[in-house]
């Protein structure tokens, strides 16, 4: 059942449609682990799911032209132990691929781009590299030595 | 002391040539009392043994006849992707490019000629109507033919009385005895003008087999994590008829023609379309076995089951599907077809063809005919051999034509000329 239980006044040909659904489900879209098609968008769903209502849920909700649907459940480890050597479970989630149609792609975005590690000006992290940059330098031998140490010669 | 020497007193510079005799004559001998040749070893646990016994596996195949050479080939069973001609997987016709090579040219070869009359079925001028551009063919003959497709069509559809189809049985029920009594019909009315057709075998349910390696991927995890392991294909196919002829089809297009085409690259794992593997006999089978002498393909046709009829398709709003399901089905049976052939006669990975196997095929749902044209090039799809290999696969085909447009009152309505035509110079195909 999509929608939690509730009582709608009997229906009869010409009254208004008075129920609106608001299913209580909700998808994660995720990166995908192993790389997939340019189509191809990956999703977390709840396990009640089926193929066909994540199909109405993209097409109706979000006007996303689905192509197909293909659905696997994710068995989470119960493997690991605690403190008290119980094992504790890691949740199972279902997981779904959804096939664009009408030729649309998708790449999933970076959303934490690399943070460019250049210190402000004047700041003490700057002086700080700076000076550990020299001492390295003071420690490396003459290159035009070879390798050689300085324990030999004058 | 110098005087004990025997040396003479006065040193000379130089020894004199040819001093000692023994070395003179002996020299040629010497490279002829062979020392066995200093290869790898064939057992030790090296690269270089594993390269020598892939070697001599290689020379072992090569020397060994057809039958052998089958069953060498075929001996090991590994996990195979299994890939079904008839797939509901989206874009599949990319994906069948690129695990056999071969690349999409729009339209057919030169050879047949697709007049602008397709699309209208009577079309204006009796010019039109008497006007057959098939060679060989006169227009009583052409008529004959026009009636023999009615009738065909008529027989189903309209005088035989049949139960209402079980779900998803209608076309094997009403198109399957339409297309192979369309087979028969056409093959023995142009036995006269083709000869070949006179020695072909006509099959009924044939069933084709093809079994090869393209690509390769690093084992991920398992006793055999870290090692390269070659990706492996099969295609079991059953058309719903094929002709068999005993000599080859000329090549459309010359071997080189094929070094320019393009054949799109997919650098994703084949589980992603999605595919699945199985590991059970490898077989590569034409339609026949071995010692038939119709080893040779001429046509095929195909049948599109319920689940991918475009009525269907239409109704799931996968319309642009089809034309994609009809080419990666054309596709794969073809290269299928023409690489059992190509193997019967002694071609494998490492021996590549000398000459171009061509085959042509028909697919059609009762109202829609599309045609297809492969010529086969290159064998040498693994990737050692396919390293320095500019070859590639060719197949021809065109968007579904429709034949009629309906059945009523016991006439077909809408019969198209240009289809029949097409028909007719597929069958008339000859060297």
């Amino acid at each position: 059942m999509p929608v939690t239980r509730l009582l709608y006044p009997l229906y009869q040909l010409g009254n208004p449609q008075l129920r609106i659904f608001r299913p209580n489900w909700f998808l994660t879209l995720v990166r995908p682990g192993k790389e997939q098609p340019l189509d191809t968008a990956q999703f977390r769903i709840p396990m009640e799911m089926t193929k066909c209502d994540v199909k109405n849920y993209l097409e109706k909700i979000y006007n996303v032209p689905v192509g197909a649907v293909r659905t696997r459940i994710q068995f989470g480890s119960n493997k690991k132990r605690n403190h008290l050597n119980q094992k504790v479970k890691q949740p199972d989630y279902k997981v779904a691929y959804v096939q664009l149609a009408q030729g649309q792609t998708f790449t999933f975005p970076d959303i934490i781009p690399d943070k460019e590690r250049a210190p402000t000006e004047g700041s003490m992290e700057e002086m700080q590299e700076k000076f550990m940059k020299d001492e390295k330098q003071r420690q490396k031998l003459d290159p035009r030595r070879g390798g050689v140490t300085e324990w030999f010669g004058l | 002391m110098a005087a004990c020497t025997r040396l003479p007193l006065l040193f000379p510079k130089s020894l004199p040539a040819f001093r000692n005799k023994k070395l003179v004559h002996t020299e040629a001998a010497v490279s002829e009392t062979a020392y066995p040749a200093n290869v790898a070893s064939l057992t030790a646990k090296s690269k270089s043994a594993r390269r020598r016994q892939v070697e001599e596996q290689v020379k072992k195949i090569t020397a060994s006849t057809v039958q052998e050479k089958l069953s060498l080939l075929t001996r090991i069973q590994h996990k195979k992707f299994v890939i079904h001609p008839q797939t509901f997987a989206r874009n599949a016709d990319k994906w069948y490019q690129h695990f056999t090579k071969t690349a999409f040219v729009p339209g057919l070869p030169d050879r047949f000629t697709l007049t602008p009359e397709e699309t209208g079925g009577e079309d204006s001028s009796g010019s039109a109507a008497g006007q057959t551009s098939v060679p060989g063919i006169g227009d009583d003959v052409f008529a004959d033919i026009r009636t023999l497709v009615t009738r065909v069509i008529l027989q189903e559809h309209w005088h035989l009385k049949k139960r209402r189809p079980f779900l998803y049985r209608k076309q094997e029920q009403l198109v399957g005895p339409v297309l192979r009594s369309l087979a028969s019909g056409l093959t023995y009315s142009l036995v006269k003008y083709n000869p070949l057709l006179l020695l072909c075998s006509l099959d009924i349910d044939p069933k084709v087999h093809f079994y090869w390696r393209r690509g390769e991927r690093i084992i991920p995890k398992g006793h055999r994590k870290g090692r390269l392991e070659p990706t492996r294909f099969q295609i079991d196919d059953q058309p719903n008829s094929q002709i068999r002829i005993t000599q080859q089809l000329p090549q459309f297009v010359p071997l080189e023609a094929s070094y320019t085409a393009e054949v799109p690259e997919i650098t994703l794992a084949p589980n992603v379309m999605p595919l699945f593997r199985r590991q059970y006999d490898n077989n590569i089978f034409t339609g026949s076995k071995l010692p038939d002498p119709a080893c040779y393909g001429h046509t095929q046709f195909h049948l599109v089951p319920d689940r991918y009829h475009r009525d269907r398709m239409a109704r799931q709003k996968q319309s642009d599907q089809v034309e994609v399901f009809l080419r990666a089905n054309g596709l794969a049976s073809l290269f299928a077809w023409t690489g059992a052939q190509a193997m019967y006669q002694g071609f494998w990975n490492n021996e590549d063809v000398t000459r171009p196997f061509v085959s042509q095929a028909v697919i059609t749902d009762g109202q829609f005919f599309s045609f297809f044209c492969y010529q086969l090039n290159t064998l040498a799809l693994s990737v050692e051999a396919d390293a320095n290999n500019p070859r590639k696969n060719l197949l021809w085909g065109t968007e579904s034509l429709r034949l009629y447009e309906s059945v009523q009152d016991g006439e077909v309505v809408g019969l198209n000329d240009g289809v029949i035509k097409l028909l007719i110079q597929f069958l008339m195909n000859q060297p």
